[in-house]
């Protein structure tokens, strides 16, 4: 089967799942301006950019000749439960009808539906091998994440502009090509040699601005939706972490309940104190993350979000208090398909430049008002 | 002690029940009224700026029910129907106005409703945080809930029997009940169908009381209210996988409904600039009626949209009924 998958982060990982198991993968594109405007046209106006984006993934996929689409569903109470089956219905009005797509929704949803799928997607390869290479993948996501948290380390403090982020596309390229686990954890230690041997210059503890990206998942994973922010930050001489990484996501939401790491429900406590209940996407996550991140010693916060995303709109309603409260500089950006690059540079630079200045202890100011800005432009006029 | 019900969201379905209810109580009851342009730029300012209109409607609502009162009512509104559950911001409604009104503070009342199949939200397990807050006992809670529940369910069949949302509520207010059933119009030359969730179709800044101008036109309106839960739930079954919201589902199952009913002669959709799940609604009402041939229209009141641009809207789609009725009618002559 000529198998793709939406593109989201570290898509080699998706890619390799597919190799594993035995099936023709047709890597998507990264996503570019032109999938971007694939998915625009073809997308309901009013729906989410990850939505979007992702309908211009698999029609860029189906050009390079993709026919099996898989993709995971999710469930509620979000949009985001229904964006396969919109996905569907908008290939199947474009006359792809030779075009599969893929849903994997939770399994306790639907158990036998979840088994059909796995049963199509497992292609024949005898279970001992996929359990054997299932656990090659999930530490090859392991040790793809170590490794990345580590460019987002060292990367601010490079002597060579570049040279960091050159680095780590030569290890996933390393990675890209990795077969068994033997292999992975050799691979792995050269990786780290060659980031550790990258020069850099010598920081001291006082100096260090740390900054924690938070926010709804796609928009937080996928780089060429966020404007590579976490690039940005580093190049700005900023230590980045996300709220998400796909190993974490997967020991959150795939390992069985009970070998689930204590950190999520912790998490998910911190974020209960400003949002009682669980509202569906990653509103209580991202609470929960932000007090973590301030906790652990984080100088200020980045929260990515969908434009009009229903979750995330209640976490930036709680951004001003949590900002005060917590004692924590937020810089909340709405992303669709109109924010401009340069606009979205200049806010982040002014957000460093705050969070560097209240280091010095020149400023205990803790919150740009990023949302006053946007009033001007209220785009919501009545009467 | 004094209880602000903010007038907007829910509060066009459930203020009888909950007005009822406090009362009974022994609270006096404050309406915040309908909404103003005060009220609107008082909530905007507060809420955050990408939000849908309702919610910022709804938090001016709450800033003026703080002037008037000494608590505003804001219910948490997680599910009423399993395994359906309301849209993310109705869950975090309380959260939102924590995080936007600071006066705010320790004067919102807040039961979390989680129900797994009660319309009538009347379990008085829901509201039993009233006993801590003000020292209720639990009988009284149930008693007094009793009795809201009586209300609402005679509330609920005068808009089975015919009366809009809006209607009911008057005559619900005006004691009037049953004989209110007598106004019901019937007399209109066409019908339409007037789909959305309570706050986007009554709420005159967000509709521009398309219905009030609809009967000036003499046309005879349906409303979602006024078909039964079940019976819009039996029009999705063909769904293989029904929406996740239940307001949502209520409106297009009601939607599917009138499409059938031959009395209907038009659809109109509804809806709030900056609705998440409309999108999705919006789409499936849109395509249903193009299959079962029935006119459909969109009406969102944005910023490009005057009230007179509205009118002409709405005439022109009337006046394209009327037409398509009537050539009909004299084919059949
Ligand atoms: S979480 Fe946000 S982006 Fe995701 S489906 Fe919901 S509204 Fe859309
Ligand atoms: S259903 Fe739509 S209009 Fe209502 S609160 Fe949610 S987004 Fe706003």
């Amino acid at each position: 089967m000529k198998v793709s998958f939406p593109y989201m982060g570290s898509a080699i990982v998706y890619k390799k799942l597919f190799e594993f198991l035995e099936h023709e993968v047709i890597m998507p594109p990264k996503p570019t301006q032109r999938t971007m405007d694939l998915g625009v046209k073809y997308s309901p106006e009013f729906a989410c950019i990850p939505l979007k984006m992702v309908m211009g993934t698999y029609l860029e996929a189906i050009e390079k000749g993709a026919k099996v689409l898989v993709t995971s569903g999710g469930h509620g109470p979000c949009r985001a439960g229904f964006y396969g089956d919109t996905h569907r219905n908008i290939l199947k009005s474009l006359g792809y009808d030779d075009v599969e797509l893929i849903i994997f929704d939770a399994p306790q949803d639907n158990w036998k539906a979840f088994f059909r799928n796995v049963q199509k997607i497992r292609n024949g390869v005898p279970w001992h091998k996929v359990i054997n290479r299932m656990y090659t993948l999930y530490r090859f996501v392991q040790k793809l994440d170590e490794l990345e948290k580590m460019v987002q380390k060292i990367r601010p403090y490079e002597v060579n502009k570049g040279q960091t982020t050159q680095v780590w596309n030569q290890i996933q390229e390393k990675f890209d090509k990795i077969k068994t686990r033997k292999e992975l954890y050799r691979v792995y230690e050269e990786c780290k040699q060659m980031l550790l041997s990258i020069p850099t210059r010598k920081v001291e503890e006082k100096d260090i601005i740390r900054v924690g990206i938070v926010g709804e998942i796609y928009v937080v994973m996928e780089s060429s939706i966020n404007f590579g922010i976490e690039e940005i930050l580093g190049n700005l001489g900023v230590e980045v972490e996300r709220s998400l990484y796909l190993f974490e996501w997967i020991n959150d939401n795939l390992v069985p309940w009970i070998l689930r790491p204590k950190r999520f429900k912790e998490i998910i406590k911190k974020g209960q104190r400003y949002i009682k209940i669980l509202i569906g996407g990653h509103a209580v996550e991202t609470v929960g993350h932000i007090i973590d991140f301030k906790e652990r010693g984080f100088d200020g916060i980045v929260h990515l979000m969908p434009f009009a995303c229903l979750p995330e709109l209640v976490t930036q309603s709680l951004i001003p208090k949590i900002s005060k409260e917590v004692d924590i500089p937020i810089l909340s950006l709405p992303i669709d398909e109109q924010t401009g690059k340069a606009n979205m540079l200049t806010r982040i630079e002014a957000f460093v430049d705050l969070l560097k200045n209240r280091k010095k202890g020149e400023t205990k100011e803790v919150f740009i008002d990023n949302i006053q800005e946007h009033v001007q432009e209220e785009r919501v006029v009545m009467v | 002690m004094k209880i602000a019900i903010p007038h907007s969201l829910l509060y066009y379905y459930y203020f009888p029940l909950w007005d009822t209810f406090f009362k009974e109580l022994g609270f006096e009851v404050v309406d915040t009224g309908p909404t103003t342009k005060d009220i609107l730029d008082k909530g905007s300012k507060a809420a955050v700026s990408d939000i849908c209109a309702p919610i910022k409607i709804f938090t001016g609502h709450v800033i003026e029910g703080l002037n008037m009162a000494d608590y505003v009512f804001v219910p948490r509104f997680a599910r009423i129907k399993k395994p359906e559950y309301f849209c993310p911001k109705f869950m975090g409604l309380p959260d939102i106005i924590e995080g936007t009104v600071e006066e705010s503070k320790g004067r919102v009342i807040s039961p979390i409703i989680n129900e797994k199949n009660n319309e009538n939200i009347s379990s008085p397990k829901i509201y039993e945080m009233l006993a801590e807050m003000f020292g209720f006992s639990h009988r009284e809670i149930r008693l007094a809930m009793r009795k809201a529940e009586e209300v609402f369910k005679r509330f609920k069949n005068l808009m089975h029997k015919g009366l809009s949302c809006d209607k009911a509520l008057d005559s619900y207010r005006g004691g009037r009940w049953e004989e209110d059933l007598k106004k019901v119009k019937k007399d209109g030359d066409i019908t339409i169908a007037v789909l959305g969730y309570v706050y986007d179709v009554y709420d005159s800044f967000i509709s521009m009381d398309v219905i009030k101008k609809l009967e000036a036109l003499g046309v005879n309106i349906k409303t979602f209210e006024m078909i039964p839960q079940e019976v819009a739930y039996d029009n999705l079954k063909h769904y293989r996988k029904r929406l996740f919201w239940t307001f949502s589902n209520r409106v297009l199952g009601a939607g599917l409904h009138y499409l059938k009913d031959p009395e209907v002669d038009g659809i109109i959709h509804v809806t709030a600039f900056g609705c998440g799940p409309d999108a999705i609604v919006g789409r499936f009402l849109q395509y249903e009626s193009d299959v079962a041939g029935k006119p459909f229209t969109t009406l969102r009141v944005d910023e490009h949209t005057g009230e007179g641009h509205m009118v002409t809207r709405i005439e022109a789609f009337v006046d394209m009924l009327r037409r398509k009725k009537w050539a009909r009618v004299s084919e059949v002559l």
